[in-house]
């Protein structure tokens, strides 16, 4: 019944490539038309195409479609300045969500286990909060709103991993008391909205998420630890593989399970932190993403961990591009449309998945 | 491979407490290379517990494990995993990882983050898939695989770590006769071609001492006994470690003694031979004695039986209970010999069972020599069938069943009438100095 090793796996791949590159068609084509303003999509490729040859191609970027020059100049702003560091800003923020849940999933052996229901992004919420609803004097929120939810989300971290040293916490245990954290954080977080009105629509504004803070720098920063983290993290891949088995017999096949869950938390907390500074809250990209590079390629860990970091890119930048879609012109929070694409996606892969297993496997 | 010399494992004053319960006790055991050894003992007595420590999951709270020389504390979980493996009772995977991925997680011990598998790896892949016979389902998902097939999976990731000490922790406990035979069977394979040390946790004892060159057996974290199957297994053993009645026999192909487990035994009689006094003599034959020899010995009571010929079913229930018998070849009247040992038993009984044996010429001496004790030592006659029924001696064999009862000699209609007169004899005043009567009968007899 099973197909041959070598076909199947060829198909596997074709698939994978066709995957890859309806998500590249999604950035490169897709995602620059987009934005708060709309711009003629002669002059965004040309504008961008200029950019990026670093003038060499279209010296004068919009010269045939008509547009003003002074208009082309606002356009090549907005694409250079705002629209390509939100979208780059996604794919980075998208791939830290996706390998931190499913660096969670694996060493949690939990499919619901993600970074939300840990409360690391909570405690981020918190930082944040903070500063929006006492208004510090000093405010810079591009610098200092990254750095409080930084702050709040590794806090929380740290703090689950101080759990998790504890000499009897059971996976179990540890994800009960992330699951308790978590609502005890977002308790705080109504405490402080509720006697600080004044902050409470920004905050909330911010609670779901989005892409409003990118600049070429804070993409840079974003890349550079997400790079790190992601990095750090796939290699634990043959690690989270023998965990599935159970923590004894990972243990028994020479894996130091305990070593092994303290760094996976602490990095998982670090790029979840990381996203939640630059973003806020995106739910469900770090839930669904490794489910879909399990279903779709295989529960493989080695596999799974990259893997949902592209899928997490792709589906948040997507994410984005229906927002704008969906309400052109309008800035919503991303969150809402992460949970509106994802949902139907995921029950589909869950209905699939079904149907197989009671047909007989695939 | 380098190694240090010293047994596969070595476990020296070992003791492992979970909080206040002590798991295992004081425990020191070696296991040379290369030997199949069958850990047994009741659910709690520190089997697994044993299994865990090796594998360094439990510290001790004193002494020290040692695997080839080198303490299981000492080593780092990579070292570990290149000298021992693991089977574990019952290792559910979630994920439908394909076969020849999920045996290649075996290799995981010799490779860095980064390194991709090797032609090697594959290659021990292919032939641990080989050894377990599921090389034809190599790409198949484990999640397909039935629940023997599965286990089997799990035995061939262990293998692919290639280690020389091999772990099983109850690998059969939910695989039908068919596969536990076959999963022991390809164990003691491996075992023999590869030289690997085996140490299994077996519930089944009939399986253990099948394939196991050695029984260790634990009761309450201690080291209850040691050595061969045939050493080891006794009635005295099951009653005291497991407190059950049970036959033991041998199987007559491999000469092991197996066991076929009759009854849980009440705390009272937890012993063999525990009652006081001396034996019961059940006299048998044709199988009639069966039920009583067993009732009793169950009971407690030191039990003797005789005289039966050979390959009589009574004379292999006295032997599966391990009961001192008076015999005589198969097929011949009672001869001078197994007379002579039937009245030393006699002798030496506090009471005697009667059972309904038919009664021919050949052995019509088994209730003549018994006319000697009457009224002297408390006989037990079962009625039914009746004496006339099973009176192949033209009238003889009736005649002395007569003489016995009238000499004394009580008639039961059951085991249970018959453990019930038993009991209201109590212990201790029973007569065992009546000695001296049979033999000066047995001058008297003709």
């Amino acid at each position: 019944m099973a197909p041959p090793r070598e076909a199947s796996r060829f198909l596997d791949w074709v698939s994978y490539a066709l995957l890859g590159a309806i998500g590249f068609a999604l950035v490169g084509i897709l995602s620059p038309l987009l934005g708060s303003v709309l711009i003629p999509p002669r002059d965004v490729f040309q504008i961008l195409l200029h950019q990026l040859s670093g003038g060499a191609l279209f010296p004068q970027p919009c010269a045939g479609t008509g547009t003003s020059a002074r208009l082309c100049g606002a356009y090549g702003t907005i694409l250079w300045q705002i629209v390509v560091p939100q979208i780059l800003l996604a794919l980075v923020v998208g791939a830290a969500l996706g390998i931190s849940g499913g660096a969670l999933q694996g060493i949690f052996r939990n499919p619901l286990a993600d970074p939300f229901l840990l409360g690391i992004s909570s405690g981020g919420t918190i930082g944040a909060a903070l500063i929006y609803v006492y208004q510090f004097e000093i405010v810079r929120a591009d610098v200092y709103l990254p750095l409080f939810a930084f702050l709040g989300s590794i806090t929380t971290g740290l703090v689950i991993l101080g759990i998790a040293r504890g000499r009897f916490s059971s996976v179990e245990t540890l994800l009960l008391a992330g699951v308790a954290l978590a609502n005890l954080l977002s308790a705080i977080l109504s405490l402080i909205l509720l006697y600080n009105p004044a902050g409470s629509v920004q905050v909330t504004f911010w609670l779901l998420g989005g892409l409003g803070l990118a600049t070429w720098s804070i993409d840079g920063i974003a890349f550079g630890a997400v790079l790190v983290i992601g990095t750090l993290l796939a290699l634990h891949g043959r690690e989270l593989n023998l965990i599935q088995l159970g923590n004894d017999v990972a243990q028994s096949a020479g894996v130091d399970a305990r070593s092994v869950r303290l760094r996976v938390i602490l990095l998982a907390s670090m790029a979840t932190a990381v996203a939640v500074a630059f973003t806020g809250i995106i739910g469900f990209v770090g839930l669904v993403s490794p489910h879909i590079v399990r279903r779709i390629a295989r529960p493989d860990y080695r596999v799974v961990l990259p893997g949902a970091a592209i899928v997490g890119a792709v589906f948040l930048l997507a994410a984005r591009d229906v927002s704008y879609l969906a309400f052109p012109g309008s800035v919503l929070p991303l969150g809402i449309f992460t949970a509106f694409a994802g949902v139907p996606f995921f029950l589909y892969l869950l209905y699939r998945q079904r149907r197989s297993t009671t047909m007989g496997g695939l | 491979m380098d190694r240090a010399p010293g047994p596969a494992l070595a476990v020296a004053g070992l003791t492992v407490r979970y909080g206040a319960r002590t798991a295992l006790h004081r425990l020191s055991l070696d296991v040379p290379r290369g030997q199949f050894v069958a850990l047994v003992g009741p659910n709690g007595s520190g089997k697994t517990t044993l299994l865990r420590a090796v594998l360094g999951f439990v510290a001790p709270a004193e002494g020290s494990v040692a695997v080839f020389g080198r303490p299981t504390g000492a080593l780092s979980a990579l070292q570990r995993a290149r000298e021992v493996a693991w089977v574990p009772q019952d290792e559910s995977p979630r994920d439908d990882v394909r076969l020849s991925d999920y045996v290649l997680y075996g290799r995981y011990p010799y490779h860095g983050p980064l390194d991709a598998e090797t032609a090697v790896d594959r290659a021990i892949a292919e032939q641990v898939l080989r050894d377990v016979g599921l090389d034809d389902r190599a790409q198949d998902g484990i999640l397909a695989l039935s629940g023997g097939e599965r286990q089997r999976a799990v035995l061939a990731r262990a293998l692919a770590q290639t280690t020389p000490l091999l772990l099983l922790d109850e690998p059969t406990s939910h695989l039908d006769i068919a596969h536990q035979l076959d999963l022991f069977a390809r164990v003691r394979g491996l075992a023999r071609d590869r030289s690997v040390t085996v140490v299994a946790a077996i519930h089944d004892l009939n399986l253990a001492g099948r394939f196991a060159d050695r029984l260790i057996v634990l009761s309450r974290g201690q080291l209850f006994a040691d050595g061969t199957p045939a050493e080891v297994l006794s009635r005295d053993l099951l009653a005291r470690v497991w407190g059950i009645s049970a036959d033991l026999r041998r199987d007559p192909h491999t000469g092991v003694p197996y066991l076929i487990p009759q009854r849980l035994l009440t705390a009272a009689a937890a012993a063999p031979g525990e009652r006081g006094g001396g034996p019961v003599h059940v006299v048998g034959g044709g199988g009639s004695a069966s039920p009583y020899l067993r009732a009793l010995a169950d009971e407690g009571y030191r039990v003797t039986c005789g005289a039966i010929p050979l390959l009589d079913s009574d004379a292999e229930t006295a032997d599966a209970l391990s009961l001192p018998t008076a015999l005589e070849l198969p097929f011949a009247p009672l001869g001078p010999e197994a007379r002579a040992r039937h009245r030393a038993l006699l002798a030496e009984a506090r009471a005697i069972v009667v059972g309904p044996f038919p009664v021919g010429p050949s052995n019509l001496a088994n209730l003549e020599d018994l006319e000697p004790y009457a009224g002297r030592v408390p006989i037990l006659l079962v009625r039914y069938p009746p004496i006339g029924e099973r009176d192949f001696a033209a009238g003889r064999a009736a005649a002395a069943y007569e003489r016995l009862r009238a000499g004394g000699a009580r008639e039961v209609g059951s085991v249970e009438e018959a453990l019930t007169a038993l009991r209201a004899l109590g212990t201790g005043a029973l007569p065992t100095t009546a000695s001296g009567a049979p033999s000066a009968a047995l001058g008297s007899e003709g």
